[in-house]
């Protein structure tokens, strides 16, 4: 399982923030260039329809591939207290052949992706990954060097962090406490529930360039 | 990776099999000076579709597989023999075929025994048992009765040959160049087996790893490959049997 929380910025300030992740971070920025392909079973297979995502990262000599399945939030009063969604997820790792294969187990493309951005990775209480990405959708099947952005000006920023049951909620805590410190220039949310840009980022944006990050007081 | 070749004892006609024959070929291993290392397993599963409307079957794969291998435990290996698909992946993809609920388990397998060094090779003398084979005296597959089991037989017996260390600077990741000493091993276990006058012999198989778009550099995904053939190998010989 995994704890998540999702928020959207402003190109504009994307710059910014980087800067800000840096100094909380303290390891360098990775680039971040995934295609995401989504799949959905057939109409006749499986007891109840399913999906199944696909992502070959192209950020590497030769890409590689994953297979990643994302389950239900947690629900109940439990899951309504905590900031974050507590969701199950499995990622593994795959030959480069596995959309052949799911196509042939009887699942159909449903839509494709290009994120394009970066993402730092790093351990604070508990290890943790934050991605500000552009998301991109393709004109033509897999043309990925045609992409173009689904949402013009804007990025999607990620936090996540892997769980157990015995651990969530002290994974939840430490993502919400370090959401608070991205807070002037990201809000950061239960995906699906936007909750919009953050109206100070400009000015947390401009002390932040000023500064040169790391020592920012916000 | 060095070199593998899986073998499978394909029985006489009218001949049965039972453990007497596993006994033999084990003893057989320690008569040319094997040396046993312990037991190995590897673990196939057959696969079939959860369908809403069992009338559409034929468009979905009925010769799916995944397989587990003793020397990868961290890795999973799913096979379509039909379409040429071999894919190595995480073993957590088994948590998610089944959080997809699209696909569940027909039949388990076992290959089981045990392992010996002999020289520059290890050998590996085993078993294939259904999964829960001490209660049940047949699983049916492909609307075949494939697996007759009593307590004291096995329908299928098999060998797995690795080539461990380099013999005589011959780079052993090579199928082509591993081959001229991997057959003059078989040999030696060929003549060893024949004193014994067992009535059937174990067979290697032959396939084109290119169809699966594997090269002529061994991994495992090869291995998973002759395990997925060797299954179908044998299928066939029981089938052939019973006639």
């Amino acid at each position: 399982m995994e704890c998540v929380v999702q928020g959207i910025i402003e190109t504009q300030h994307v710059e910014a923030l980087e800067i800000l992740l840096q100094g909380l971070c303290g390891v360098p920025r990775e680039r971040l260039r995934v295609h995401e392909l989504c799949l959905k079973s057939g109409p006749n297979l499986g007891v109840v329809s399913s999906e199944v995502r696909l992502l070959c990262d192209l950020d590497q000599p030769e890409p590689t591939w994953s297979v990643k399945h994302v389950g239900g939030a947690m629900r109940g009063a439990g899951a309504d207290q905590i900031s974050v969604m507590v969701r199950t997820m499995i990622e593994s790792k795959v030959s480069k052949n596995a959309l052949r294969m799911f196509y042939a187990l009887g699942y159909k493309l449903d839509h494709e992706l290009l994120k394009v951005g970066f993402s730092f990775h790093f351990q604070r209480t508990a290890h943790m990954s934050v991605s500000v990405s552009s998301v991109n959708k393709m004109p033509k099947i897999h043309a990925i060097d045609e992409a173009v952005p689904v949402t013009p000006g804007m990025q999607i920023v990620d936090v996540t962090a892997p769980a157990t049951p015995e651990n969530y909620s002290e994974v939840a805590a430490a993502v919400s406490s370090f959401c608070e410190f991205l807070a002037p220039l990201v809000h950061l949310s239960k995906p699906f529930i936007s909750t919009g840009v953050v109206p100070t980022a400009a000015a947390a944006a401009a002390s932040l360039m000023s500064d040169g990050g790391g020592t920012a007081t916000l | 990776m060095p070199v593998k070749w899986v073998l499978y004892w394909q029985p006489n006609q009218g001949s049965t099999v039972s453990s007497q024959i596993l006994n033999e070929a084990t003893q057989c291993v320690e008569s040319i000076n094997g040396v046993k290392e312990g037991r190995w397993k590897a673990t196939l599963i057959y696969y079939k579709p959860m369908l809403r409307d069992q009338a559409n079957q034929a468009e979905f794969p009925r010769d799916f597989l995944g397989i587990s291998l003793a020397d990868q435990p961290s890795k999973y290996y799913f096979i379509i023999r039909s379409q040429r698909i071999v894919l190595e992946s995480d073993s957590s993809i088994q948590l998610i075929m089944e959080k997809l609920q699209s696909y569940k388990s027909k039949v388990a397998l076992y290959f089981e025994g045990f392992q010996y060094q002999l020289g520059d090779f290890r050998l590996r003398v085993g078993k294939v048992v259904p999964t829960h084979s001490e209660n049940v005296r047949g699983i049916v597959m492909e609307g075949m009765e494939l697996f007759a089991f009593g307590a004291d037989s096995y329908s299928h017996l098999v060998v797995i040959l690795d080539a461990i260390y380099d013999v005589e600077y011959l780079p052993i990741s090579s199928m082509e160049k591993s081959r001229k000493v991997m057959e003059e091993f078989l040999e030696i276990w060929h003549e060893a087996l024949f004193k014994r006058s067992l009535p059937g012999k174990f067979v290697n198989t032959e396939l084109n790893f290119g169809e699966f778009g594997l090269g002529d550099s061994y991994t495992p995904q090869h291995t998973a490959v002759r395990y997925a053939l060797v299954m179908a190998h044998m299928i066939a010989t029981v089938q052939a049997v019973r006639g």
